[in-house]
């Protein structure tokens, strides 16, 4: 195959990646610390940790893991906190530790968490204590060992520190009681951590850094092996197509999309640690005042979302002020996850004078693929071209390569392309060609010049927000519903979310009531997965011999939508 | 009540040396099948009803099993351990009333993919629709599920994109002539 997306490189963005400098992602850590010691490497709630500092805390923490609990090399560690400072030092110290990670949404439900912890087989888990309570209700039946709970102020410095963690437990009342026999505190972890040494792990690029959980097509999230090699190969390949827009140990990003998720993780938090950049920590997007206010007081030079985010974003009371202040200071805004709408898109670059620029990924591929031009000087509209060292086809339903121009399913290889799913060879068979192409299961073409565009998706996916949310979970769920003959979950349009699932009820139980319904479906599944809209029906459509009529239910939701 | 059309039963050798029974699906054989749909994984149950299929309901057995040999035909395929009958794939077909048009289905065991079973239900399938004179044997496959486009091409099905909906294959093959 020929890479006719070289020919539309901007200039000094190489066609491969050097081999990366580093064997894991301990060792890119490493690096930028000794480069950037006394720089600040990360920000949140209006608290700063350097370099050097972030190397001193997940030293400890690897050491607790490594010297005190004992954790062997491969051993998993789940992570459940949202965008807050332990969150990085957790990670680092999992890692250095020569431990897998499992990023876990806070969010989920003590099925959905039960599920990953059982299927990852994590041993020890660090938890926020807002939602230890979930914990205490997945753990029976996994083969964690260890709970380490940490409060949202642990890492500030008292007496920041002691207000913050009373506010949360006791003004906000934001911590649900729990009960977890023999857990651990953050703090001590630390604490006997640093009266350790911290061993060397020998962790090198074929050793799985990562279980990054995606979901799957009958409900069951299966967990994409990312290795160190994958993932810092990932790293480079963003970093060399910054080459030019970023400079390094001057930049500053705004971190709103959850470090959970493969892009805010790689985009923001690796890239710009070995950037020598700034991670400002976001850890309620949602509460979009308070984000405004932390944009209003922070000079940044970048900053990544999805479509929903910047949407939300250019709608909110006094955004115009800081969008007009960053003029001049902002570089780059890269939005991923979702598809951006166009409108979006313009109204962004109007009010801040920076376009935004689309990138393309998945979970399977550490996740960054492909992306616009960082030079761009408008909304392409397209999803990009592959970034250096990544090849990217379009396959026919055979898994053979189209003719130049035709629609098929996009296919990549790249050494950020996972080693397959965890525990999972059929599903890791089905995902790869005889030719090593993983099957991304999205839909597009690539124009003359190399860029690939996006058409729809292969699977039946609705996806919210960046998140991806499958109708067989949800159609499972709502039929665990006694009052359930049948059901059918399918996306709809939706402004702020791209698309919300919408779903289609045929009761057993007349006098089931939608409420009643999505109280059943909040126990069972995360927000993002919960039908925005239920409808109740005589009968689902369904084709002669049964089979459901996904599009016409699709129709249908377009037309309620309106 | 219609005539049970016993011609179409017919023994199968399996390449592994098993043999099968293939014969068309009885009333009577409602436990069975509900047996059958219960141990399907959720995939197989996926890809078949295209949508998730909780405990399927008497509804959905009475539809699969009580049919009219005529306009609804279904094959079992059933397998003996001793005196235990098991089925382990089913394949069907719906046509519309004008004729001429069927749609088909069918669902193997997740323990006996591989077998070569898929391959000869089909064949008395599709022997079973040309004998009432059925014009042409449609589909609808998720375009997910490349393992089942590949096998049916290779039993001479054509198979493109639905309008309007790329998660969706539809499949076709002309019954007469050829």
């Amino acid at each position: 195959m020929k890479k006719i997306w070289l020919d539309s490189y901007p200039k000094g963005v190489p066609a491969e990646i050097d081999p990366p400098a580093c064997g894991s992602l301990g060792e890119l850590l490493g690096r930028s610390c000794a480069r950037f010691r006394d720089r600040t490497a990360l920000s949140s709630m209006g608290v700063s940790i350097t370099y050097g500092e972030l190397e001193g805390l997940s030293r400890d923490f690897g050491a607790y893991l490594q010297q005190v609990l004992r954790l062997q090399r491969g051993e998993r560690v789940a992570i459940m906190l949202p965008n807050l400072l332990q969150y990085p030092v957790a990670l680092f110290g999992a890692l250095r530790a020569g431990l897998t990670v499992v990023n876990v949404n806070p969010l989920y439900t003590a099925s959905e968490l039960a599920h990953q912890l059982a299927d990852s087989g994590a041993t020890a888990i660090v938890v926020l204590e807002n939602f230890a309570r979930t914990l205490q209700e997945a753990l029976p039946g996994t083969a964690v060992r260890f709970v380490i709970a940490t409060r949202v102020g642990d890492l500030f410095p008292s007496p920041k520190r002691w207000l913050v963690n009373f506010a949360v437990k006791y003004l906000k009342r934001m911590v649900p009681r729990w009960r977890l026999p023999g857990a651990l505190r953050f703090r001590e972890a630390l604490e006997q951590g640093a009266a350790q040494a911290l061993g060397e792990a020998g962790v090198g690029p074929g050793d799985i850094a990562f279980l990054q959980y995606t979901g799957g097509t009958t409900g069951l999230a299966k967990g994409a092996i990312l290795t160190h090699g994958s993932v810092v190969a990932n790293v480079e390949q963003v970093a060399a197509w910054a080459r030019g827009t970023l400079a390094e140990g001057a930049e500053t990003v705004i971190t709103a999309l959850p470090l959970y998720h493969v892009f805010a993780l790689t985009a923001n938090l690796l890239v710009f640690l070995k950037l020598g950049g700034r991670n400002v920590l976001i850890v309620n997007p949602r509460d979009i005042a308070g984000f405004v206010a932390e944009l209003r007081k922070t000079r940044f030079t970048a900053i990544t979302g999805v479509n929903t985010l910047f949407n939300a974003l250019l709608n909110a009371p006094g955004f115009e002020a800081v969008a007009a202040s960053s003029r001049g200071t902002l570089k780059l805004a890269v939005a991923g996850g979702m598809a951006v709408q166009r409108p979006v898109a313009e109204r962004w670059q109007k009010a801040t004078g920076v376009p935004l620029v689309e990138g393309y990924g998945l979970t399977e591929a550490s996740p960054n693929v492909c992306a616009n031009r960082f030079d761009s000087r408008e909304f392409s509209g397209k999803l990009g071209l592959p970034l250096p060292s990544t090849e990217v086809t379009i396959l026919d339903e055979d898994g053979r390569e189209v003719a130049p121009g035709e629609i098929g399913e996009i296919g990549v290889r790249g050494p950020q392309v996972m080693r397959g799913y965890w525990n999972a060879p059929s599903e890791t068979a089905k995902a790869f060609t005889a030719d090593g192409w993983l099957k991304t299961g999205d839909m597009g073409r690539m124009d003359e010049r190399g860029y690939v565009e996006f058409r729809d998706r292969k699977k039946d996916i609705v996806v919210v927000s960046g998140f991806k949310a499958y109708p067989a979970e949800i159609e499972e769920v709502a039929m665990l519903h006694p009052g359930v003959r049948d059901a059918g979950a399918v996306g709809m349009p939706d402004e702020r979310s791209g698309e919300v699932v919408a779903l289609f009820v045929v009761r057993r139980d007349p006098a089931l009531t939608a409420e009643a319904l999505l109280a059943h479906c909040a126990r069972h599944l995360t927000g993002y997965k919960l039908p925005k809209r239920i409808e109740f029906r005589e009968q689902l459509p369904k084709t002669p011999i049964g089979k459901i009529l996904h599009r016409q239910l699709k129709e249908e939701a377009a037309r309620l939508h309106g | 009540m219609a005539e049970y059309p016993a011609h179409l039963v017919r023994e199968h050798h399996l390449f592994d040396g098993r043999t099968v029974t293939i014969r068309p699906i009885r009333p009577d054989d409602a436990p069975l099948v509900r047996e059958f749909l219960d141990e399907l994984s959720g995939e197989s149950k996926y890809m078949r009803f295209q949508k998730w299929v909780h405990a399927p309901s008497d509804k959905l057995i009475h539809f699969l099993t009580d049919i009219d040999y005529d306009l609804h035909m279904a094959l079992v395929c059933t397998a003996r351990h001793g005196e235990r009958e098991e089925i382990v794939g089913e394949a069907r077909y719906v046509s519309n009333l004008s004729g001429g048009i069927c749609e088909l289905g069918i669902v193997i065991a997740d323990a006996w993919h591989k077998t070569g079973l898929a391959g000869v239900l089909m064949e008395d399938l599709i022997h079973a629709a040309k004998e009432r004179g059925l014009a042409r044997m449609e589909g609808f496959v998720l375009s997910a599920n490349a393992e089942m486009l590949r096998f049916v091409r290779a039993l001479g099905f054509k198979a493109e994109r639905a309008p309007q909906d790329p998660t969706i294959m539809r499949i076709s093959r002309d019954l007469q002539g050829a």
